[in-house]
């Protein structure tokens, strides 16, 4: 998973990948929990030290595997500030909740960064997987507060890059979200020291 | 003693009947009428004897009985000779043996007429019965013979009226038969008539059948005419018939030769065709060598062009490869000028730098490098420095404006702190005006009060009267309280008023800071608040700002769910149009059939149902009574699983026994009745456990019961 060269070293493109697999897991989770698709198409996988819920379907991991791609090339060369995950309700297409990874780029250990001649950070992988647990457990514990969902509802995933990115084939631009009468929640955040990842959710305060 | 004798009648029959038994008690019977007299009449002397002996046996035998009054009457004076009381003692013996001889007879002959008596008694009775049976049948007899000459009577009328009847009847046929014989006489005579007339009619119709038959044999003769005129005409028909098959199969042959001749026809010209192919052919022939020898020469020729082309070929890839080659090489030459140029710009600048480094004192490059590094990380330093400082600074003016804002708020505070300050004061001067002024008056009157108790003074000493006095001494004292209210209003006026105005003023200008203590944190929150929301504005513009763009793939799972609504309600909306299409059609024409046709169904189905139910009634009815004359119970549904059951012998409707159906069989459920029949239910129910032997058995019992019920009834 993630590239530990050395002892307590990990690199760019390591830390890139810690944080799209934090992204797959945060995705899959919050489509489980929400109700998006019936629970009987996710299937359980240990990570974190938890049991999370991968969905199955074909379709939706194809979909999330290809944004995830992207979202790593780009996060090695810093074009993304942030990834949204919005939740759709079908027939009016208004957006009914966001759930925003707000991406930072750190310096990671400056010393050893110029001992190896390219960026690194020297953080304890056990402990940024200890951090990326405890933001697991609070996604998982939104359910209790977030409103229910009970019309048909779909997700999308939009990528806030840097406006000079060239807009790769398949890709487009789309609409700025607004959600009307919204609350935030922020969610504890994690850094490998090269990367922050706060996460943010908004949801449509129901009255 | 005739009637004795009659009596006797059958009395001897009877002894008659065994004569062997006792010939001699019979023949003294049969003496008995003869000794009858001699014992009447022994018996008559012995009456007499015994009158006579009563007498002296009074005397004779009392003494032996009575030996004390014999000896008393012995005592008589006359004396009994010895020889004649031995006479009259062999007498007496002889006497008293005879008497018990007699007096046997008569017992014997009593016993016998008691005997005869009964018999006769009895005989009389069965007389008198047969007598009284024989009234009977009389009186039955005349009954009857009454009721045969009644019937004879009624006989006999019936034998009159049908006398009478047949009487009549024979008039009546009488006259019906001359009617009859009437008839027939008439009936010859028409018969006569008729045979006449038939015979008239029969020979004319002879006539008209020899005429007939004359005809017949006519038109005969002419049908054989006519046969033969048929068969020559068949035989001509069945010619026509040979000629018109043979007409047909010459036709066909001959359509067949037609078709042949086309083929042929079509040969001929394919022949004539191939003639000319043949000819063409040949001349073709004959200038072959020429064409073998061009063909040679021609392909001579083209293996020489293909060669060309191939040289030609081959050359014109060398020729792309060497362009290719050129056109990358005039960039490199370029470049090489380029960098040749820069190579001598480089190295004068490098002679410069070196210049210019041996002026700074550095000899080596890396030193320069390492300088220049140091001097980088500086100048970053000082960069990061200088950028703090600049955050620094832009938080510092920010405070700063704030702090000055707050400064503005605060002075326009102070300032109207101040005002109200001003105006207190002047409040303060009024109110030291005032009381100077009242001091002023205090003066005055205590003048006043001087200058009255100096006139007092005078008038006391003076003494111009009490009346005078007393007026002046109650003005005095009027004065005096006047004065001490305005001494008290002074007081009051001097340091309540004074300490209250301060003391108001103390606490509005605690009022007015704290005022502007809460002014300002409230300031400092609203700060913190701006903050925030800037923070949020800032979270929540940051999309349509140009520092991001937002990119989706095109293919995502909300497009495809809402295309597939969007695809659902198409398909929704059409159906709905095609439901609403087809029930406006349907609505008009397909419906009524098919109501009508499910209307009757509905009513066939009723009707059915209810026949069903009817014979499912009379059925179930017919099933109970076909059960309770057989096996003699009723058995009623009383409930879910519940069963009453009363049977046919019961005393009263009320002797009934109810059953419950379990999971495990049946069980009795207990009642009043059941609790009579203990018996019953110890032997068949616990010990045999069998409900139909308990039931047979109360049957029976019930039975047994009622019919002996009957029976004493």
């Amino acid at each position: 998973m993630s590239q530990q060269q050395t002892k307590n070293s990990i690199t760019l493109k390591g830390s890139a990948q810690i944080i799209c697999e934090y992204l797959r897991f945060a995705i899959n989770s919050v489509l489980f929990q929400r109700g998006l698709y019936p629970p009987e198409s996710f299937k359980a996988e240990q990570e974190y030290g938890l049991t999370l819920l991968i969905s199955e379907d074909p379709l939706i991991k194809g979909f999330i595997s290809d944004i995830l791609k992207k979202s790593e090339e780009w996060i090695l060369k810093k074009e993304v500030k942030k990834l949204s995950l919005v939740i759709i309700n079908v027939s009016n297409k208004e957006v009914l909740e966001c759930w925003d990874f707000n991406v930072q780029y750190e310096e990671g250990d400056v010393v050893l960064s110029k001992e190896k001649n390219e960026k690194v950070s020297s953080k304890d992988l056990k402990k940024i997987q200890l951090e990326i647990r405890d933001v697991m457990l609070q996604v998982a514990a939104t359910i209790s507060y977030l409103p229910l969902l009970d019309c048909r509802c779909s997700f999308d995933i939009y990528v806030h890059a840097n406006p000079e990115c060239n807009i790769p084939e398949k890709w487009m631009e789309a609409a700025p979200i607004s959600i009307s009468n919204a609350q935030n929640v922020q969610l504890k955040s994690f850094s490998t020291n090269l990367h922050k990842m706060d996460t943010v959710v908004t949801y449509k305060l129901m009255d | 003693m005739s009637l004795f004798h009659d009596v006797l009648e059958p009395f001897r029959r009877v002894i008659n009947t065994d004569p062997p038994k006792d010939k001699l008690s019979a023949s003294s019977k049969l003496n008995l009428s003869n000794s009858d007299v001699s014992i009447k009449e022994s018996l008559s002397n012995l009456l007499s004897t015994k009158r006579k002996s009563s007498m002296d046996t009074s005397e004779l035998l009392t003494p032996e009985k009575r030996p004390r009054t014999e000896s008393t009457s012995t005592n008589s004076p006359v004396p009994p000779s010895p020889w004649e009381a031995k006479k009259i003692k062999i007498d007496l013996i002889a006497a008293k043996a005879q008497i018990t001889k007699l007096e046997a007879r008569v017992n014997h002959q009593h016993s016998i007429r008691k005997e005869m008596q009964i018999l006769f008694e009895e005989e009389k009775a069965s007389l008198m019965d047969q007598h009284k049976r024989d009234e009977k049948a009389l009186a039955d007899m005349e009954e009857r013979l009454q009721v045969i000459r009644r019937r004879e009577q009624e006989l006999r009328e019936d034998h009159t009226a049908a006398v009478k009847e047949n009487m009549e009847n024979k008039t009546k046929w009488d006259k019906e038969r001359l009617e009859l014989q009437k008839q027939i006489a008439d009936l010859k005579d028409k018969l006569l008539e008729a045979n006449v007339s038939s015979r008239n009619q029969v020979s004319e119709m002879k006539k008209d059948m020899n005429e007939l038959l004359q005809a017949l044999e006519g038109a005969q003769s002419e049908v054989e005419l006519l046969k033969k005129e048929v068969a020559r005409q068949t035989s001509r028909a069945e010619q026509c018939i040979a000629l018109k098959t043979q007409l047909d199969k010459q036709t066909f042959e001959l359509q067949q030769v037609n078709s042949k001749l086309k083929d042929l026809e079509y040969e001929r010209d394919c022949y004539k065709d191939w003639q000319q192919h043949a000819k063409t052919a040949q001349k073709r022939l004959s200038t072959m060598a020429d064409l073998e020898k061009e063909v040679v020469r021609l392909r001579a020729a083209e293996r020489t062009l293909r060669d060309a082309v191939c040289n030609k070929l081959l050359l014109e890839e060398q020729v792309n490869v060497l362009t290719a080659k050129v056109e990358a090489l005039q960039p490199v030459q370029q470049e090489l000028h380029e960098a040749k140029v820069k190579v001598a710009l480089l190295e004068s600048s490098l002679e410069e730098w070196m210049s210019a480094a041996k002026a700074h004192g550095v000899e080596t490059a890396r030193a320069l490098s390492a300088a220049l590094e140091s001097a980088f990380a500086g100048q970053l330093t000082a960069v990061v420095n200088c950028s703090e400082a600049k955050t620094q600074m832009a938080q510092l003016t920010e405070e700063v404006a704030t702090l000055k804002f707050e400064r503005d708020k605060a002075t326009t505070k102070l300032n109207d702190i101040m005002s109200v300050r001003k105006s207190q004061e002047s409040l303060i001067h009024r109110l030291q005006k005032r009381l100077l002024l009242v001091t002023r008056e205090r003066d005055s009157y205590r003048q006043q009060l001087d200058c009255y108790e100096k006139e007092l003074t005078v008038t006391l000493c003076g003494e111009s009267g009490a009346g005078s006095a007393a007026l002046l001494s109650a003005r005095v004292e009027q004065l005096e309280k006047s004065l001490q209210g305005y001494r008290d209003l002074l007081a009051t006026h001097d340091q309540e008023a004074h300490a209250k105005l301060v003391e108001s003023l103390r606490a509005e200008a605690s009022k007015y800071r704290e005022e502007a203590e809460s002014s300002r944190r409230e300031a400092g929150k609203l700060r913190a608040q701006r903050d925030q929301l800037q923070a949020h504005l800032d979270r929540l513009v940051q999309t349509p700002q140009p520092t991001t763009k937002i990119l989706h793939l095109v293919d995502n799972p909300a497009a495809a769910a809402h295309k597939q609504m969007q695809l659902d309600m198409e398909s929704a909306q059409e159906e709905i149009k095609r439901l609403k299409a087809a029930l406006r059609e349907g609505g008009s024409d397909v419906c009524p059939e098919e109501m009508q046709q499910l209307k009757q169904q509905l009513e066939n189905s009723r009707i059915k149902l209810k026949r069903m139910k009817e014979e499912f009634t009379s059925s179930a009815q017919e099933y109970r009574d076909v059960v309770y004359m057989l096996l003699g119970y009723k058995i009623d549904r009383t409930g879910h699983k519940n069963y009453r059951i009363s049977n046919m012998y019961a005393e009263s409707a009320e002797e009934y026994l109810t059953f419950t159906l379990c999971d495990d069989g049946i069980e009795m459920v207990h009642t009043e009745y059941s609790a009579s029949l203990n018996e019953l239910v110890e032997l068949h129910l616990h010990h045999h456990r069998s409900i139909p032997l308990f039931l047979s058995a109360l049957t029976m019992e019930l039975f047994t019961r009622t019919t002996m019920q009957q029976d004493i009834q």
